[in-house]
């Protein structure tokens, strides 16, 4: 009976994606609260080895490579500004630029001139962070179907929701038509031919074109099916209705943007916090009430919210709340002192916070095969 | 720069600089700069930091730097362990010493359980003051930020923690601005002009062209020469001007140095390394834990990716 049960649970299927989004957004929520390198190389590892290990064999999962590299170009450069733009806070001078002078009116702005450990520091610490929050986004794209969040989206959400599945999915979608188009020119053998800038100037055009061409061409298929499927209909709403309904949410929205933003990140002011994102929360909802209240839709096979789905968002919620309260029992480890040029110090509660995020690689469901065939080495593994 | 890396490389270069890297030893004062005490003659500057209510020793120590330097250089150029807010950078400074620790709960007036967690700018009921006066002078809250103004040679930079105070009240250091050895004699320094703008890259307005900035505090210096060479302006951030105070017009003289506080040179003081890896409960393991994990995760990621790959091309 109980051995029934764990089948039950270990069977290949894909999990809720809202249970993905939240899992992520907990440990993207707290990535944003350390600047520790320790913890953020943690969590990195932690989402790659989900993601690995709990990706589908889906065109969005592709992309998540390309979240890698972005988020690889975001240290870089948040390194190379402090070259840029002096780096000179600290006492550990690395090397001596010829500083650039600047006129009066630019004053506050120092172009190169001395370089110092600490502030590479700074900056590779700060990159990382925003890297690692990158990532983890790239993460729920990876692991949950866009298609099929829109599907769970509670009726009122229909005119925000549109847009923002079709803007959650252009990237990944774009990641797989560059490989679907490199894969084909690979097959005709198209990598041959001239030379040097000749022959760049011909891969461009043989890949940019198609790839744009492709891109162009699903949105405007997703967007003919979703108008099949009845999205973005206004059914009989009056144009003021639809006016006032509109602006309510999208004002709503901004609120709740604003205030999440201020409630996470410490050195906002504080009214912006809570009272914005009351605030906005009861616009939004006023505003959803008023769309809820005229759109009807059944749905085909909903997806259901089960066992799996709350391990998993429970696990990255878990995280957040984890570093929400060691910060402020211990905020000195999650914001490592780069006073003194020293290795980072790190205390056990956050780092074992972090590894509760790695719990879905083992208690969740494998995804299910596209084409029906369970592969059994690669199933093994990830179970 | 090794930006560019997979997940198992970037934790293999971690392990390896773990393991190649011991944590340089640290004193609390950085016993390299500065001497305890005053400083002797008119050369170099006299540093105070009073704990004021925050308890422990005042700490008095001379960095004897004789080439002009901002107030920052003068307080860390003293061997003090300074950290400055991240907001801000060291253009604002929250804690010296350590002081107030990320642990040390401040009895602020309405923000109960306030602790300095040096994220953002401390609240006006709780943060380091920053005070100057010239030898035989009375203390003068300073009206510039400590990256924009220089310190006066053979004179005094002060830092008093307020806590509850207002602009009338914050308490001045309890060391009287007077070099043992000089008492009595006549306060020379100059007047500090007020900030004329509300740019905080402003910086005081000085008399010599730099390049004259050589101390003359020779072994019986007693003549007073502030030497404050303007700076090419608007080095530093983006830091807000301190507000303008109200100066109670400054007694000519110096405090009483009978008056002072009992003080020391901060050599018997705990290691702040140490400190604050004990006060955040740092494990020494963690990180090489945390190194390894993310190891182990990224081989993990790696060989389920290639058995993936491989089940897949079969």
């Amino acid at each position: 009976m109980r051995r029934a049960a764990l089948t039950t649970y270990f069977l290949p299927r894909d999990l809720h994606p809202a249970a993905w989004w939240a899992w992520t957004l907990g440990l993207a929520v707290a990535a944003s609260r350390t600047t520790n390198p320790w913890l953020l190389l943690t969590i990195l590892a932690v989402v790659c080895h989900v993601v690995v290990a709990r990706r589908p064999d889906a065109p969005w999962a592709a992309a998540f490579r390309i979240y890698l590299w972005l988020g690889a170009v975001i240290v870089a450069f948040r390194v190379g500004f402090r070259f840029v733009f002096g780096g000179a806070e600290g006492q550990t001078i690395l090397v001596r630029l010829p500083e650039i002078p600047l006129p009066a009116w630019a004053a506050g702005i120092r172009l190169f001139g001395a370089v110092s450990a600490e502030s590479l520091l700074g900056g590779l610490y700060d990159g990382l962070r925003l890297a690692t929050m990158v990532i983890c986004l790239g993460a729920a794209n990876a692991l949950a179907n866009p298609k099929r969040l829109l599907k769970a989206l509670p009726p009122a959400l229909y005119e925000v929701g549109t847009a923002v599945i079709v803007a959650l999915s252009v990237f990944p979608q774009l990641a797989e038509s560059v490989q679907r188009v490199a894969r084909a020119r690979r097959l005709r053998g198209g990598a041959s031919g001239g030379r040097g800038r000749r022959r760049r100037v011909r891969v461009l055009r043989a890949v940019i074109v198609p790839v744009l061409e492709d891109a162009l061409d699903r949105s405007l298929k997703l967007a003919a099916s979703m108008d099949a499927r009845g999205y973005g209909r206004s059914g009989a709403a009056s144009p003021g209705a639809r006016f006032v309904t509109g602006s309510l949410m999208i004002t709503g929205l901004i609120g709740v943007c604003v205030g999440v933003y201020a409630t996470l990140d410490g050195s906002t002011p504080r009214f912006l916090a809570t009272p914005v994102l009351v605030a906005g929360l009861l616009v939004a909802l006023a505003g959803f009430r008023l769309a809820g209240r005229r759109v009807r839709r059944s749905r085909y096979r909903p997806d259901r919210w089960r066992l799996p789905e709350l391990v998993v968002a429970a696990s990255g919620v878990g995280v957040a709340v984890v570093l929400f309260a060691t910060s402020s029992v211990d905020p000195t480890n999650l914001n490592p002192s780069l006073t003194h040029l020293s290795w980072p110090l790190l205390s056990w509660p956050p780092l074992l916070g972090v590894l509760l995020g790695v719990l879905p690689a083992f208690l969740s469901p494998p995804p299910e095969h596209p084409y029906g065939a369970v592969p059994a080495a690669a199933e093994k593994v990830a179970a | 720069m090794r930006m560019r890396r997979s997940l198992p490389a970037a934790a293999a270069i971690a392990l390896i600089a773990a393991a190649a890297g011991p944590v340089a030893p640290a004193h609390a004062i950085d016993p390299g700069k500065g001497h305890p005490g005053f400083c002797k003659t008119a050369a170099g500057v006299t540093v105070v930091v009073d704990f004021q209510r925050l308890g422990g020793t005042t700490i008095v120590r001379c960095n004897p730097r004789r080439t002009r330097g901002t107030g920052l250089d003068a307080l860390k150029g003293a061997g003090f362990q300074i950290a400055g807010v991240q907001r801000w950078g060291e253009g604002f400074i929250c804690r010296i010493e350590n002081r107030p620790s990320a642990v040390e709960e401040l009895p602020v007036r309405g923000r109960d359980g306030y602790r300095e967690a040096c994220v953002d700018t401390p609240p006006g009921g709780a943060y380091w003051s920053y005070w100057h006066a010239g030898n035989n002078c009375a203390w003068q809250y300073s009206q510039w930020g400590v990256k924009n103004r220089d310190f006066v040679p053979g004179g005094f930079e002060g830092w008093s923690f307020s806590l509850n105070a207002t602009a009338a009240s914050n308490p001045r250091p309890r060391i009287a601005a007077v070099r043992p050895g000089t008492a009595g004699r006549p306060c020379v320094a100059r007047e500090e002009p007020e900030p004329t703008t509300n740019d905080p890259n402003e910086r005081q307005p000085g008399g010599r062209a730099p390049g004259g900035d050589a101390g003359n505090g020779g072994a019986g210096g007693t003549t007073e020469d502030p030497l404050d060479a303007a700076r090419p302006p608007g080095r530093d951030g983006e830091l807000p001007p301190p507000r303008r105070r109200t100066l109670t017009s400054p007694s000519p003289g110096a405090d009483d140095p009978a008056n002072n506080v009992a003080f020391d040179g901060g050599e018997r003081a705990r290691d702040v390394n140490e400190l604050v890896k004990e006060q955040s409960g740092a494990s020494d393991v963690a990180p090489w834990a945390a190194a390894g994990l993310a190891a182990a995760l990224g081989l993990g990621a790696w060989l389920t990716a290639r058995r993936r790959r491989r089940a897949r091309d079969a």
